[in-house]
Protein backbone atom coordinates (compact mmCIF):
# COMPACT_ATOMS: atom_id res chain seq x y z
CA UNK A 1 0.00 0.00 0.00
CA UNK A 2 2.85 2.08 1.10
CA UNK A 3 5.67 1.41 -1.60
CA UNK A 4 4.85 4.70 -3.13
CA UNK A 5 5.19 6.44 0.12
CA UNK A 6 8.51 7.28 0.66
CA UNK A 7 9.63 7.97 4.33
CA UNK A 8 11.93 10.67 5.77
CA UNK A 9 15.17 9.18 6.69
CA UNK A 10 18.59 10.73 7.25
CA UNK A 11 21.65 9.09 7.59
CA UNK A 12 24.72 10.98 9.53
CA UNK A 13 28.57 10.07 10.23
CA UNK A 14 29.78 11.60 13.02
CA UNK A 15 32.48 13.05 13.28
CA UNK A 16 32.29 15.01 10.45
CA UNK A 17 35.57 14.58 9.20
CA UNK A 18 37.10 11.26 9.46
CA UNK A 19 40.37 9.94 7.54
CA UNK A 20 40.37 6.07 6.43
CA UNK A 21 40.67 3.41 9.26
CA UNK A 22 39.11 6.13 11.69
CA UNK A 23 36.01 4.54 13.55
CA UNK A 24 32.98 6.65 12.77
CA UNK A 25 29.03 6.85 14.23
CA UNK A 26 26.70 6.09 11.96
CA UNK A 27 23.50 6.88 12.57
CA UNK A 28 20.27 6.38 10.68
CA UNK A 29 16.75 8.39 12.00
CA UNK A 30 13.43 7.64 9.91
CA UNK A 31 10.26 8.66 10.30
CA UNK A 32 7.92 5.56 11.07
CA UNK A 33 4.80 5.72 13.33
CA UNK A 34 6.24 2.47 15.13
CA UNK A 35 2.34 1.64 16.21
CA UNK A 36 2.57 -0.73 18.77
CA UNK A 37 -1.32 -1.97 17.38
CA UNK A 38 -2.58 -1.30 21.00
CA UNK A 39 -2.78 2.89 20.71
CA UNK A 40 -6.63 3.86 19.79
CA UNK A 41 -7.13 6.01 17.09
CA UNK A 42 -7.96 10.01 18.63
CA UNK A 43 -9.77 10.70 15.61
CA UNK A 44 -11.51 7.54 14.77
CA UNK A 45 -11.77 5.84 18.04
CA UNK A 46 -10.61 2.25 16.88
CA UNK A 47 -7.65 0.96 17.26
CA UNK A 48 -4.52 1.50 15.04
CA UNK A 49 -3.22 -1.69 13.35
CA UNK A 50 0.34 -2.69 14.30
CA UNK A 51 2.83 -0.53 12.17
CA UNK A 52 6.76 -1.17 13.06
CA UNK A 53 9.88 -1.76 11.29
CA UNK A 54 10.75 -4.98 11.33
CA UNK A 55 14.13 -5.29 9.73
CA UNK A 56 17.53 -3.10 9.05
CA UNK A 57 20.43 -4.09 7.01
CA UNK A 58 23.63 -1.78 6.93
CA UNK A 59 25.95 -2.36 4.01
CA UNK A 60 28.90 -0.76 2.65
CA UNK A 61 29.55 -0.87 -0.90
CA UNK A 62 26.95 -3.69 -1.42
CA UNK A 63 28.37 -6.01 1.58
CA UNK A 64 26.40 -6.07 4.57
CA UNK A 65 28.20 -5.15 7.73
CA UNK A 66 24.96 -4.96 10.53
CA UNK A 67 21.67 -6.51 10.74
CA UNK A 68 18.81 -5.85 13.16
CA UNK A 69 15.57 -7.18 14.07
CA UNK A 70 13.49 -4.85 15.31
CA UNK A 71 9.91 -4.93 17.23
CA UNK A 72 7.10 -2.25 17.44
CA UNK A 73 8.74 -1.38 21.40
CA UNK A 74 11.46 0.75 19.53
CA UNK A 75 10.22 4.53 19.78
CA UNK A 76 8.42 6.39 17.27
CA UNK A 77 10.76 8.41 14.29
CA UNK A 78 13.53 5.73 15.92
CA UNK A 79 17.05 6.14 15.44
CA UNK A 80 19.79 3.60 15.36
CA UNK A 81 23.66 4.11 16.01
CA UNK A 82 26.36 1.64 15.34
CA UNK A 83 30.38 2.60 15.03
CA UNK A 84 31.72 1.23 11.40
CA UNK A 85 35.59 1.32 10.32
CA UNK A 86 36.06 3.44 7.35
CA UNK A 87 37.81 1.28 4.84
CA UNK A 88 37.88 3.87 2.26
CA UNK A 89 35.82 5.39 -0.36
CA UNK A 90 32.62 3.94 -0.93
CA UNK A 91 28.39 4.16 0.19
CA UNK A 92 26.85 3.36 2.85
CA UNK A 93 23.13 1.99 2.28
CA UNK A 94 20.83 1.10 4.64
CA UNK A 95 17.77 -1.12 3.84
CA UNK A 96 14.80 -1.58 5.87
CA UNK A 97 11.14 -3.11 5.74
CA UNK A 98 8.44 -2.59 8.03
CA UNK A 99 5.45 -4.92 8.97
CA UNK A 100 3.26 -4.63 5.91
CA UNK A 101 5.90 -5.58 3.80
CA UNK A 102 7.01 -1.90 2.81
CA UNK A 103 10.35 -1.42 1.66
CA UNK A 104 13.06 1.77 1.48
CA UNK A 105 16.40 2.04 1.38
CA UNK A 106 19.14 5.18 1.92
CA UNK A 107 22.17 5.57 1.21
CA UNK A 108 25.22 8.16 1.96
CA UNK A 109 28.62 8.43 0.00
CA UNK A 110 31.81 8.20 2.24
CA UNK A 111 34.29 10.60 1.80
CA UNK A 112 37.49 9.97 3.98
CA UNK A 113 39.63 13.26 4.07
CA UNK A 114 43.25 11.73 3.59
CA UNK B 1 -40.82 -4.71 63.36
CA UNK B 2 -41.32 -2.55 60.45
CA UNK B 3 -37.39 -1.09 60.36
CA UNK B 4 -35.37 -4.36 61.09
CA UNK B 5 -37.24 -5.78 57.93
CA UNK B 6 -36.15 -2.92 55.78
CA UNK B 7 -32.75 -2.97 57.26
CA UNK B 8 -32.35 -6.77 56.60
CA UNK B 9 -33.28 -6.07 53.16
CA UNK B 10 -31.21 -3.12 52.66
CA UNK B 11 -28.41 -5.83 53.64
CA UNK B 12 -29.82 -8.29 51.20
CA UNK B 13 -29.92 -5.75 48.26
CA UNK B 14 -26.41 -4.57 49.51
CA UNK B 15 -24.99 -8.27 49.46
CA UNK B 16 -26.33 -9.37 46.02
CA UNK B 17 -25.61 -5.71 44.58
CA UNK B 18 -21.68 -5.68 45.85
CA UNK B 19 -21.40 -9.63 44.39
CA UNK B 20 -21.91 -9.04 40.79
CA UNK B 21 -19.46 -5.88 40.95
CA UNK B 22 -16.57 -7.90 42.28
CA UNK B 23 -17.27 -10.76 39.53
CA UNK B 24 -17.02 -7.75 37.20
CA UNK B 25 -13.57 -6.57 38.48
CA UNK B 26 -12.25 -9.70 37.87
CA UNK B 27 -13.52 -10.31 34.82
CA UNK B 28 -12.66 -7.05 33.65
CA UNK B 29 -9.20 -7.24 34.66
CA UNK B 30 -7.42 -9.69 32.13
CA UNK B 31 -9.26 -7.28 29.47
CA UNK B 32 -7.86 -3.89 30.30
CA UNK B 33 -4.25 -5.58 29.72
CA UNK B 34 -3.93 -5.02 26.06
CA UNK B 35 -2.46 -8.11 24.19
CA UNK B 36 0.07 -6.64 21.15
CA UNK B 37 0.71 -8.24 17.81
CA UNK B 38 4.35 -10.18 19.58
CA UNK B 39 3.98 -10.33 23.14
CA UNK B 40 6.37 -12.86 24.82
CA UNK B 41 8.08 -12.97 28.45
CA UNK B 42 10.95 -11.74 29.36
CA UNK B 43 12.12 -14.97 30.10
CA UNK B 44 10.89 -16.46 27.40
CA UNK B 45 12.11 -13.83 24.76
CA UNK B 46 16.02 -14.99 26.77
CA UNK B 47 15.29 -18.43 26.44
CA UNK B 48 14.45 -18.07 22.63
CA UNK B 49 17.85 -15.94 22.36
CA UNK B 50 20.19 -18.04 24.49
CA UNK B 51 18.72 -21.70 23.33
CA UNK B 52 18.82 -22.44 27.53
CA UNK B 53 22.78 -21.32 27.16
CA UNK B 54 23.99 -19.88 31.05
CA UNK B 55 23.83 -16.04 30.94
CA UNK B 56 26.17 -14.28 33.34
CA UNK B 57 26.57 -10.64 34.66
CA UNK B 58 29.25 -8.84 33.18
CA UNK B 59 30.74 -5.63 33.93
CA UNK B 60 32.27 -5.75 30.36
CA UNK B 61 29.02 -3.97 28.94
CA UNK B 62 28.22 -0.37 30.22
CA UNK B 63 24.67 0.33 29.76
CA UNK B 64 23.56 3.88 29.34
CA UNK B 65 19.79 4.84 30.55
CA UNK B 66 18.35 6.93 32.39
CA UNK B 67 17.74 6.78 35.98
CA UNK B 68 14.15 8.13 35.55
CA UNK B 69 12.22 8.22 32.50
CA UNK B 70 9.83 11.08 32.21
CA UNK B 71 8.20 10.69 29.18
CA UNK B 72 8.12 6.49 28.78
CA UNK B 73 7.62 6.47 25.05
CA UNK B 74 11.24 7.81 24.54
CA UNK B 75 14.23 6.33 26.48
CA UNK B 76 17.07 6.57 25.24
CA UNK B 77 19.54 3.11 25.90
CA UNK B 78 23.19 3.04 24.80
CA UNK B 79 25.30 -0.18 25.00
CA UNK B 80 29.00 -0.35 25.00
CA UNK B 81 30.78 -3.86 25.04
CA UNK B 82 34.60 -3.73 26.18
CA UNK B 83 35.63 -6.81 23.74
CA UNK B 84 37.58 -6.87 21.27
CA UNK B 85 36.58 -6.85 17.66
CA UNK B 86 38.79 -8.85 15.51
CA UNK B 87 38.21 -11.80 13.08
CA UNK B 88 37.56 -15.06 15.32
CA UNK B 89 37.18 -12.91 18.40
CA UNK B 90 34.14 -10.15 18.52
CA UNK B 91 31.12 -9.05 19.61
CA UNK B 92 28.63 -11.26 17.78
CA UNK B 93 25.09 -9.84 18.59
CA UNK B 94 23.50 -7.01 20.89
CA UNK B 95 20.05 -7.82 22.18
CA UNK B 96 18.07 -4.82 24.05
CA UNK B 97 15.40 -6.32 26.15
CA UNK B 98 13.32 -5.11 28.85
CA UNK B 99 11.60 -7.03 31.63
CA UNK B 100 7.49 -5.55 31.81
CA UNK B 101 6.39 -4.67 28.25
CA UNK B 102 4.11 -6.64 26.87
CA UNK B 103 6.87 -7.73 24.51
CA UNK B 104 10.34 -8.59 26.00
CA UNK B 105 12.34 -7.83 23.00
CA UNK B 106 13.37 -4.21 21.72
CA UNK B 107 15.76 -4.99 18.98
CA UNK B 108 18.43 -7.31 18.16
CA UNK B 109 21.72 -6.40 16.36
CA UNK B 110 24.02 -8.53 14.58
CA UNK B 111 27.53 -6.94 14.50
CA UNK B 112 30.43 -7.85 12.52
CA UNK B 113 34.12 -7.46 13.06
CA UNK B 114 33.75 -4.17 10.40
CA UNK B 115 31.93 -2.31 13.23
CA UNK B 116 35.06 -1.85 15.12
CA UNK B 117 33.60 -1.68 18.76
CA UNK B 118 30.37 -3.31 20.24
CA UNK B 119 28.36 0.02 20.28
CA UNK B 120 24.75 0.52 19.45
CA UNK B 121 22.55 3.16 20.52
CA UNK B 122 18.66 3.88 20.14
CA UNK B 123 15.59 4.27 21.56
CA UNK B 124 12.98 2.43 23.13
CA UNK B 125 9.32 2.72 24.61
CA UNK B 126 8.29 1.50 28.43
CA UNK B 127 5.01 0.61 29.72
CA UNK B 128 6.41 1.52 33.18
CA UNK B 129 8.81 1.31 35.78
CA UNK B 130 11.15 -1.90 35.37
CA UNK B 131 14.73 -3.44 34.18
CA UNK B 132 16.32 -2.58 30.70
CA UNK B 133 18.96 -5.32 30.11
CA UNK B 134 21.62 -5.43 27.21
CA UNK B 135 22.05 -9.21 25.92
CA UNK B 136 25.11 -9.90 24.78
CA UNK B 137 26.69 -12.49 22.44
CA UNK B 138 30.09 -12.86 21.52
CA UNK B 139 31.57 -15.34 19.19
CA UNK B 140 32.65 -18.18 21.14
CA UNK B 141 28.81 -18.23 22.14
CA UNK B 142 28.75 -17.34 25.63
CA UNK B 143 26.30 -14.58 26.77
CA UNK B 144 26.70 -12.08 28.92
CA UNK B 145 24.13 -9.58 30.21
CA UNK B 146 23.99 -6.16 32.41
CA UNK B 147 20.52 -4.65 33.92
CA UNK B 148 19.38 -1.52 34.64
CA UNK B 149 16.02 -0.25 36.26
CA UNK B 150 14.24 2.82 35.16
CA UNK B 151 11.25 5.09 37.15
CA UNK B 152 9.37 5.75 34.04
CA UNK B 153 6.56 8.59 35.17
CA UNK B 154 4.40 8.28 32.11
CA UNK B 155 4.51 4.96 30.49
CA UNK B 156 4.46 4.94 26.86
CA UNK B 157 2.93 1.96 25.46
CA UNK B 158 -0.27 2.63 24.55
Amino acid sequence: MAETEARKSMIKIKPKKYKTGDIVKVDFIVIHPMDTGMKKDKKTGEIKPAHYIDNITFSFDGKPFTTMKVWETVSTNPYFSVNFKVPGKGKITVDYTDNTGEKNSKSKKLKPKD
Amino acid sequence: MKRRSFMKSMMAASAVAAAPMALMAKEDAPKAKKKGPNDMTYDAAVAAITGGKEVKDSDKIKLTVPEIAENGAVVPVKVEVDHPMEENNYVKAIHILNTKNGNARCVDVMLTPANAKGYFATRVKLGGTQEVVGLVELSDGTFIKAAKSIKVTIGGCG
